[in-house]
C-alpha cells in the first residue's frame, strides 16, 4: 500500500502525471473513487479488496481528460488499475477513445474483490465477474505493484445461470427476460458506468428518427437492453459494473457474458486482451465461421 | 408540400397483375398528395410529358412513380423532373414490377401490396433532400493487363487515340499465346508474321509505356481515379545498358535444367534467356531457380560476356504506382493440363489419354510449336519421342470441354477450327500421312470457317470420326487409340503415331487472385464476368474497368481482337469528358456526435474514411472523428449500418427517410 502512495507523490511531484485516478478508503469495508491532483493527497490512496469501481470509465469523460492539460501541453493521466481495468484500458486504445502515452497505468496484482461493501472477503462473497477471471496480474502496465495471492476458488454462478436460461423454452427465456427488463426504469446507471459506452450522443438519445422507445415500458426496455447487449458483444471486457449500477438489478451480465462466450467461440476473441489485435468488430478474415450468420 | 403519383402500368407487366387505375385513385388521398395519375407507359415521350406538365401545372414539389425497377428508368423519371424544374434527387420509384407484379399473381393482393409500396415511397420522398451531383476529375491513362494479341491491340487503339497507356506483362515478353501459334485459320498466314509487327509498334510507341515481367499488385480507387501499384519483378539485367545482342543467352553453360515454356516445354532455354527470337522487348531474364551463380556464387559467365555491363545479379523487384482512369483487363487463357487432376480443382482429368506418360501425346499448343517453322522441329512434323516423322495422327476434339463428367460443361469454341487447321497443316507437308479426328459435333460458326473444314476433310482427306476415345495404350511404339464411331455404331481402333489432345481453355491461374486484386467478379470457372451478357458485354459489373479477350470467356483472335477495340472505345468514353458525374448518395458524418472510434474506417471496403482533427478556436485538437472522402465513397452504407451511435449517414437514404418508409407500412 505504502508504495502505491509513494509511486503516486512521484509521480504527481515530477510532473509525469497530472492527476492519478484512484481508490480512498471510506470505512473499514468501502472505498471510493478519488481524482488525485496534488502530491500531498497521494497518501490518500489505497488498494483492496473493496476497489470495486472500474475507473477505466473516468478515461472517456471529458473533463477528466482535460484535467491532463496544464498550460499548453498535455500531461499523462495516472490510473490505479485492476487487471480486468486495464483489458477496458486495451480496448478504448483500440477503439481510439485513447492513446497508450496518454495513461500512466498503475497497475495492481489482484485476486479478486468482494461482491458489494460490507462484506468480509471470502469465497462466497467473491464478486460473480473473478470467478473465471484469469488475469491476475495486469497484461500491460507502467508500475505493477501489490502482493500475489491466490484467488478463492468457486463456480462460476453467472455461466451457470447462462445454462439455465439456455435450457428454457423460447416463450420461458422471453417470459424470463420481459419480467427482468420489465424492471427497468431507463436510468442509464448501466451506461454510465460502462467503460466502453464512450458514445457522445448514445443511439438510444437520437430523436430524429427514434431508434430505442425512451418510455420505461416493456418494448422500449426490451430495444435497450438488448441493444446495448449487442453493441458490447466481442467488445464487452466483463467487469460487471453494469450490473453493480445497476438499481433494479437487472441480470446484464447473463447478456454480455453470453455474447463474450460466443465471441470467445466462434472467433477466439476475447475483447481487450492484446493490443496488437484488430477488434473483432470491424475486422474480416476469410477464415471466420459463417455459422453465426446462416 | 406537394407531391405527385404516376403510376405505369409497363404495357401489360404491371397491369396484368396490379389494378393500376385502382392504385391511382387510392394514393390520390395520402396527405401531401396532389395528384395521382396512371398511364399505360410512363416512360414514353407522352408519359414523361404528362408527368412534365402536372409538375409545372400542379406546381409540385416531388414525384413518386409506380413503375419497373429504378435501375430500368430512374434515370429517365429524374430526367423528365428536372426538365420540369424539380431536384432529380426528390424523385421516387417504388417498384410496382419487379417487386410487386411479377412475383405475384392474386390481382387483389397485388394492387394492395402496390399501393403499400407508393405509400412509403410518399412518406420518403417528403422527407428526400434535394441533392446535387457531385463532379469528380478522371485521370486521362489507360492500364491494360496482359500483352497478348487483345491487350496489344487495346493498347494501341487508346494509344493511337492520343492517351497513355501502361501495359502490364507478366511474361518477360509480350505476344501472349498468338506468338506461339504457326499458322492461323481460316486463311492459313503466319502467326508472327501479322503479330510481331504490333508487338514491335507497342514497343515504339510514344504514348505507351510497356512494362513486362510485371504483375499488378494493388488496385485503389475508383472509376477515373485508379491508383495502382505494379510490382516490376527483377530481370537480374539492366534494362538500360542491355542492346539486346543475346551473347549472355548464347554463352550460358546452364543448357538443361529448364524446360522453355515458350516451346511449351518441347526445349530447353538457358538460365539467362529470352522466350523466343522476336521477343518485345529483346532484352533477357535470369531465372534465379537454375542459374549457378545464385547456388553457388560462381560462373558468371554471363557478366564476362556482356560488354555492356547490364548483368545485375543484385537487381531486386521494385514497385511502382501509377495514377490510371480505366482499366483493360486483357488476361487471356491457358490450356487445360489433363496430366493429373489440378489440385482443389472441380474436374477430374484425362489420365486414360496418358499425357504427361506417353511423350507422343500432345496438346494443341505443343503440336503449334511442333508445326511452327521457328519451333524445336523447325517446322518439320517429327514426333517428341523419337523424332521420327509420324504417318498417322489421330486428332481428339473436347478433350475437357463440353464434358459435364470429367471435364467443364462449356465449349471452349476453337478446338473445332485449330484441330481442323492442324490435321490439313499436317497432311500439307506428309503427303501420304494419315490424320483421323474424333469429334463431338463440328462447331464452326464463323466467317470461312465451315468452308475451311469442308475443305480439310473434302481436299486434304482429314479422316473425321464422330465419337469419343476411351483409351490409350502404347504398343511397339505405336499408340493404340480406342474409341467409338457413333455414326458406324462400331468401335474403332487406330494405331497412330502421335496424338494430339484439343485440351479445353481455361482461365489462368491466378485469374481469380486478379479479380480480386481489382475488384470485378468471375464465374466458377475463373472467366471475368461482363456487366451484361447481351447489352454490356465489354464491361464489368466495376466501374471503369473493362474486358478484352478469353478471359471473360473463351475465344479466337478475331473475337478477342474486336473485343479489344469495343474495350479502347469504352476506355475512350469515359476520356471523352473532363469531369465524371457521380451520384451524390455519399455518407457524412455528423461531426457533433462522432465518437471517434473508426469503426466506420475499419469496415468501409473502399478506404473512404478519414481521420479529421477538430480543433477549437485556439487551434487545439480537442477530438478525431471520422471524415468521409466523397470521391471514394460508393454509397454502400456499411458505414451507416455500423456505426453504434448512429453520427453518420447516407444522403438520399438518411434514417429518418428510412424509418418514414418503414413506418408507412
Amino acid at each position: 500500500m505504502e508504495e502505491l502512495k509513494k509511486l503516486a507523490k512521484e509521480l504527481l511531484e515530477n510532473k509525469t502525471v497530472a492527476a492519478v485516478i484512484g481508490y480512498q478508503q471510506v470505512d473499514d469495508k468501502r472505498t471510493k473513487p478519488i481524482i488525485v491532483t496534488t502530491p500531498e493527497d497521494a497518501s490518500k490512496l489505497v488498494f483492496n479488496e473493496y476497489c470495486l469501481n472500474n475507473l477505466a470509465v473516468y478515461l472517456t469523460k471529458a473533463r477528466i481528460k482535460n484535467l491532463a492539460k496544464q498550460n499548453g501541453t498535455t500531461l499523462k493521466l495516472g490510473i490505479v488499475a485492476k487487471p480486468c481495468d486495464i483489458h477496458a484500458i486495451v480496448a478504448l486504445i483500440q477503439e481510439s477513445q485513447l492513446k497508450r502515452e496518454d495513461v500512466y497505468i498503475i497497475g495492481m496484482n489482484c485476486h479478486g474483490v468482494v461482491k458489494d461493501y460490507g462484506m468480509d472477503f471470502s469465497g462466497e462473497t467473491l464478486a460473480t465477474k473473478c470467478t473465471p477471471c484469469d488475469s491476475h496480474k495486469p497484461l500491460y502496465s507502467d508500475s505493477n505493484l501489490g502482493e500475489v495471492k491466490d484467488t478463492p476458488k468457486v463456480s462460476d454462478e453467472v455461466l451457470e445461470k447462462i445454462q439455465a436460461v439456455e435450457k428454457m423454452s423460447h416463450k420461458e427465456r422471453f417470459e424470463y427476460f420481459k419480467k427482468e427488463f420489465d424492471k427497468c426504469i431507463k436510468c442509464y446507471a448501466c451506461r454510465a458506468a460502462c467503460p466502453l459506452c464512450y458514445c457522445q450522443r448514445c443511439i438510444t438519445d437520437k430523436t430524429v428518427p427514434r431508434w430505442v422507445e425512451s418510455s420505461p415500458h416493456s418494448r422500449g426496455n426490451f430495444s435497450w437492453n438488448v441493444v446495448r447487449a449487442f453493441h458490447l458483444s466481442g467488445r464487452c471486457i466483463g467487469c460487471g459494473e453494469c450490473e453493480r449500477a445497476c438499481p433494479m438489478d437487472i441480470p446484464l451480465s447473463l447478456l454480455n457474458r453470453r455474447m463474450t462466450e460466443t465471441a470467445k467461440q466462434a472467433f477466439a476473441y476475447v475483447s481487450g486482451r492484446s493490443l496488437d489485435t484488430p477488434t473483432l468488430v470491424g475486422s474480416y478474415d476469410v477464415k471466420d465461421s459463417d455459422e453465426l450468420f446462416m | 408540400m406537394k407531391i405527385g403519383v404516376f403510376i405505369c402500368h409497363c404495357g401489360e407487366n404491371i397491369g396484368r397483375t396490379v389494378d393500376c387505375p385502382r392504385v391511382s385513385k387510392a394514393c390520390q388521398w395520402l396527405p401531401g398528395v396532389e395528384v395521382s395519375l396512371d398511364y399505360k407507359y410512363m416512360c414514353s415521350d407522352p408519359g414523361q410529358n404528362m408527368i412534365k406538365d402536372e409538375i409545372r401545372k400542379k406546381k409540385l414539389d416531388a414525384i413518386v412513380v409506380g413503375s419497373c425497377s429504378p435501375h430500368m428508368h430512374e434515370k429517365t423519371f429524374r430526367k423528365a423532373a428536372v426538365d420540369a424544374g424539380i431536384n432529380p434527387f426528390l424523385v421516387e420509384i417504388a417498384n410496382l414490377r419487379e417487386h410487386c407484379s411479377w412475383v405475384h399473381d392474386d390481382i387483389d393482393a397485388a394492387t394492395d401490396k402496390a399501393i403499400d409500396l407508393v405509400r412509403m415511397a410518399v412518406e420518403k420522398v417528403k422527407r428526400n433532400q434535394p441533392l446535387t451531383t457531385i463532379e469528380v476529375p478522371v485521370t486521362k491513362r489507360t492500364l491494360v493487363i496482359g500483352g497478348g494479341i487483345a491487350g496489344i491491340q487495346a493498347a494501341l487503339d487508346v494509344a493511337n487515340a492520343g492517351y497513355e497507356v501502361v501495359l502490364v506483362e507478366k511474361e518477360p515478353s509480350i505476344g501472349g499465346h498468338m506468338s506461339q501459334l504457326s499458322e492461323t485459320f481460316p486463311t492459313l498466314d503466319c502467326s508472327q508474321c501479322i503479330l510481331t509487327p504490333r508487338m514491335v509498334e507497342v514497343y515504339q510507341h510514344p504514348k505507351i509505356k510497356l512494362m513486362t515481367y510485371s504483375e499488378v499488385e494493388k488496385v485503389e480507387g475508383f472509376i477515373g481515379n485508379f491508383t495502382v501499384t505494379i510490382r516490376k519483378k527483377a530481370r537480374h539485367i539492366d534494362e538500360s545498358k542491355c542492346t539486346g545482342c543475346g551473347l549472355c543467352t548464347t554463352k550460358c553453360p546452364v543448357k538443361k535444367k529448364a524446360f522453355n515454356s515458350f516451346e511449351e516445354n518441347l526445349a530447353y532455354r538457358p538460365a539467362v534467356y529470352v522466350p523466343f527470337p522476336q521477343a518485345v522487348p529483346n532484352i533477357p531474364v535470369i531465372d534465379e531457380t537454375v542459374c549457378t551463380y545464385y547456388k553457388t556464387g560462381k560462373c558468371q559467365m554471363c557478366v564476362k560476356v556482356c560488354g555492356r555491363e547490364a548483368i545485375s545479379f543484385d537487381q531486386q523487384d521494385t514497385l511502382v504506382t501509377e495514377e490510371i482512369g480505366a482499366i483493360i483487363v486483357a488476361t487471356g487463357y491457358k490450356l487445360y493440363n489433363i496430366e493429373k487432376k489440378p489440385e482443389g480443382s472441380m474436374i477430374k482429368g484425362y489420365g486414360e489419354y496418358g499425357y504427361g506418360k506417353y511423350k507422343d501425346v500432345v496438346d494443341g499448343l505443343q503440336f503449334e510449336r511442333i508445326a511452327s517453322a521457328s519451333g524445336p522441329t523447325s517446322g518439320e512434323f517429327k514426333r517428341p519421342s523419337d523424332g521420327k516423322e509420324p504417318k498417322k495422327i489421330v486428332f481428339i476434339q473436347c478433350v475437357g470441354s463440353r464434358d459435364d463428367s470429367k471435364g467443364f460443361s462449356y465449349c471452349s469454341k476453337i478446338c473445332c477450327m485449330y484441330t481442323a487447321k492442324h490435321a490439313m497443316l499436317y497432311k500439307h507437308k506428309v503427303h501420304d500421312g494419315e490424320a483421323y479426328v474424333f469429334y463431338m459435333d463440328i462447331r464452326s460458326g464463323g466467317k470461312m470457317y465451315e468452308e475451311f473444314v469442308r475443305r480439310a476433310i473434302e481436299e486434304d482427306g482429314v479422316k473425321y470420326i464422330r465419337g469419343r476415345v476411351s483409351k490409350i495404350t502404347e504398343k511397339n511404339g505405336k499408340y493404340i487409340v480406342k474409341g467409338e464411331d457413333t455414326l458406324a455404331s462400331m468401335p474403332i481402333e487406330i494405331d497412330a503415331d502421335m496424338v494430339v489432345l484439343a485440351t479445353a481453355m481455361i482461365a489462368q491461374t491466378e485469374a481469380s487472385e486478379l479479380a480480386q486484386t481489382i475488384g470485378i467478379p468471375y464465374d466458377k470457372y475463373g472467366f471475368y464476368n461482363e456487366a451484361h451478357p447481351k447489352l454490356r458485354p465489354i464491361e464489368s459489373t466495376t466501374g471503369g474497368v473493362f474486358l478484352a479477350g478469353a478471359c471473360q470467356s473463351p475465344k479466337d483472335i478475331p473475337e478477342s481482337v474486336a473485343m479489344a477495340s469495343a474495350a479502347a472505345a469504352k476506355a475512350m468514353v469515359l476520356f471523352g469528358s473532363d469531369k465524371l458525374e457521380r451520384e451524390p448518395v455519399v455518407a457524412k458524418v455528423n461531426e457533433l456526435f462522432c465518437a471517434g472510434c473508426f469503426l466506420c474506417k475499419k469496415v468501409c471496403p473502399y478506404g473512404a474514411v478519414e481521420v479529421k482533427e477538430m480543433k477549437d478556436r485556439n487551434g487545439v485538437v480537442y477530438k478525431e472523428i471520422a471524415y468521409v472522402n466523397e470521391g471514394l465513397c460508393q454509397g454502400c452504407g456499411t458505414c451507416t449500418a455500423s456505426c453504434p451511435s448512429k453520427s453518420i449517414e447516407l444522403a438520399g437514404f438518411n434514417n429518418e427517410e428510412v424509418f418514414a418508409q418503414i413506418a408507412a407500412l
